[in-house]
């Protein structure tokens, strides 16, 4: 017990007594800790911020796709009216919304306004997504039967061509040459990019309207199937899969649920981040050579105080040990003061990014330094070790 | 207690130039001895004393301790003796000015590997008191004087209860009053408490003092 108390003592007389050079050597262990914490930390905020997303959108949705959009052998097929009755006759569907969707540009007033969609879709739509028409009102199946040349607008769109949501009611928009009156504009959803489908740009049409100038081949790029329970997902899954198949290749078309959209997604952000993460340990293997730099000054300035160490008894595993404990705390040190300030800027960033730092990344964040502490420090504590005690106490 | 057999010591200064530092030396020290060995500088006294402490390993020959030959024990082993059976004082004191009086004193039973039939803590403040050291428990090395310093490492040559204390120069570092009061306090330690002592010195003053005198000269054992 008093072992350890004795070789404590010795360590922290040192560091006391260098104070900047032990803060400038942990310093190098301290910024490779941070930057892995933050970045897993960062890693992580993202993974929840798309999930949330992904949750907001609803769980009792089936994506009907064009196979391979998961795995990247994309078919070129493109779905029509025909697909649309038969999946409406499936038992447990409540809804299935077609979608055909392109970029386009608004014009309005002489100006023209870039970077929203078109959204070819049936009346189902807003409602089945829970989206609110926050001014005027959304298309009726009317509206779809007679191709009626009306538009639902996003908030984003609102508020871009015509300053405020307000304004935008009853007024006529020019999207590829066809003029639309917009009778609805639909309540702010946030999204786009990594967290769904940028709703707030989309220009809601219906899908029949689109076939006369936006759709001509009548086609569908996809299908949003509701189902009527959540908890029969898989199992209406494999209705609409199979009623697909009858007209489809299995492999020229995807039915998908959140899930599996999810899951690419979180695939390829979790070995984004594993490639950050790796490039950031790199900074740590730097701190570590600084503190076999610095281990080896300590051991050359203490050459005396081995030799005494070792004509009072002390065996080279005693004093590889002190050395091996000494390189440890400094290490550690840096972990600590790492972890903490990491702590510090996840706090100053969670109101802006659900940024969160996990246990497992402490705990491993803590082995880790104490792993490079002894690692780098047991070529400085063998040099230590192997000094002949002769030598060593009439070092000078 | 400890003997020396035709021990040699040789050093390879270059290529073909070997220096000998000690040549067929033999050596007995008997239990509760007050021996010197002295010679001048350059004589091969202070190779001797290493060999003796274990501290230096003799190109030729063979050290005896209590019987056992030291040629057969590994490093650890040898640092086992160096903690039990040797107690050293040295010219420069060699205490570490981190620690306090008191942890210099304890600092050898924090290496032993046996359990100790004492208390080390009331016996190092025994030892403390009886040097005259009472009340710098707590100072450091470096805040007490040199007469204080090498009492301090004759308290810590003596914690573990050695067979033998190994004295080099102790003297050489302190002025003629201090000295002999070092000197006496050694004196001491052999007459009253039985313990085996073996001084290196130069100064045949010194050397007169012990009741024992072997003389080295160019690595040799000088025959009276």
């Amino acid at each position: 017990m008093s072992y350890f108390l004795f070789i404590l003592k010795g360590a922290f007389h040192d560091f006391s007594r260098n104070k900047l050079r032990t803060f400038l050597t942990s310093l190098g262990i301290m910024i490779g800790v941070l930057s892995v914490i933050l970045l897993i930390a960062i890693g992580l905020g993202l993974r929840k911020y798309i999930e949330n997303q992904f949750q907001s959108l609803g769980t009792d949705f089936l994506y009907v796709v064009p196979g391979g959009t998961t795995s990247g052998r994309d078919s070129n097929i493109r779905f029509d009216e025909r697909d649309l009755q038969r999946l409406r006759r499936i038992e447990g569907v409540e809804a299935v919304l077609p979608l055909a969707q392109t970029v386009t540009v608004v014009e309005f007033g002489g100006k023209s306004y870039k970077g929203f969609s078109i959204v070819q879709t049936s009346d189902e739509y807003l409602s089945a997504r829970n989206i609110t028409v926050e001014y005027g009102k959304g298309f009726t199946r009317q509206d779809l039967e007679k191709h009626a040349k009306v538009a639902v607008i996003g908030a984003r769109v609102a508020e871009e061509v015509f300053g405020a949501p307000v304004n935008a009611v009853g007024q006529t928009i020019t999207v590829q040459k066809q003029r639309l009156t917009v009778v609805g504009v639909a309540e702010q959803i946030g999204g786009g990019g990594l967290g769904g489908p940028p709703f707030d740009s989309f220009i809601y049409i219906p899908y029949k309207t689109g076939f006369a100038f936006a759709n001509p081949e009548r086609k569908f790029q996809g299908f949003n199937i509701k189902v009527t329970n959540s908890e029969q997902l898989s199992v209406t899954r494999r209705r609409v899969r199979s009623e697909l198949e009858k007209r489809y290749d299995p492999e020229e078309v995807d039915v998908l649920e959140q899930t599996d959209i999810l899951n690419t997604i979180n695939s390829i952000f979790g070995a984004l981040n594993i490639v950050l993460v790796a490039i950031a340990a790199i900074s740590l293997i730097v701190g570590g050579i600084g503190i076999m730099n610095i281990m080896y000054v300590t051991v050359s300035e203490r050459i005396r105080e081995i030799g005494i160490r070792r004509a009072l008894g002390a065996r080279k595993f005693d004093i590889l040990a002190q050395f091996l404990i000494e390189s440890t705390i400094l290490s550690l040190l840096g972990g600590v003061l790492g972890i903490l300030l990491a702590f510090l800027i996840t706090l100053g960033i969670q109101p802006f990014f659900p940024a969160y730092i996990d246990a497992i990344s402490v705990v491993v964040a803590l082995g880790v330094s104490s792993a490079i502490g002894i690692i780098f420090g047991v070529f400085p504590a063998k040099k230590a070790a192997d000094l002949s005690p002769m030598e060593a106490i009439r070092y000078e | 207690m400890l003997q020396v057999r035709h021990v040699w010591k040789e050093y390879k200064i270059d290529n073909d130039v070997i220096f000998t530092a000690l040549r067929d030396v033999s050596v007995t020290i008997e239990k509760g001895e007050f021996t010197a060995i002295t010679g001048p500088s350059g004589s091969g006294k202070s190779t001797l004393m290493h060999i003796i402490g274990l501290l230096d390993k003799p190109t030729r020959g063979e050290i005896y301790i209590n019987g056992k030959n030291s040629a057969d024990l590994n490093d650890d082993q040898l640092s086992t003796l160096r903690s039990d059976f040797v107690g050293f004082v040295f010219q420069q004191f060699n205490l570490i000015n981190k620690l306090t009086v008191l942890e210099n004193v304890l600092l050898p039973t924090i290496y032993a590997r046996k359990p100790l039939p004492y208390n080390p803590n009331e016996k190092a403040l025994y030892l403390l008191e009886r040097f005259g050291l009472k009340g710098k428990e707590k100072s450091y090395p470096n805040k007490i004087s040199g007469g204080q310093q090498q009492r301090v490492a004759i308290a810590r040559a003596l914690i573990m209860d050695p067979d033998l204390v190994l004295a080099d120069e102790p003297t050489g570092n302190l002025d003629t009053k201090t000295g002999n009061e070092i000197m006496k306090l050694l004196k001491e330690l052999n007459a009253r408490d039985k313990r085996t002592i073996v001084i290196v010195t130069h100064e045949p003053d010194i050397a007169a003092q012990a009741r024992r005198v072997i003389k080295i000269r160019d690595g040799e054992v000088e025959l009276r």
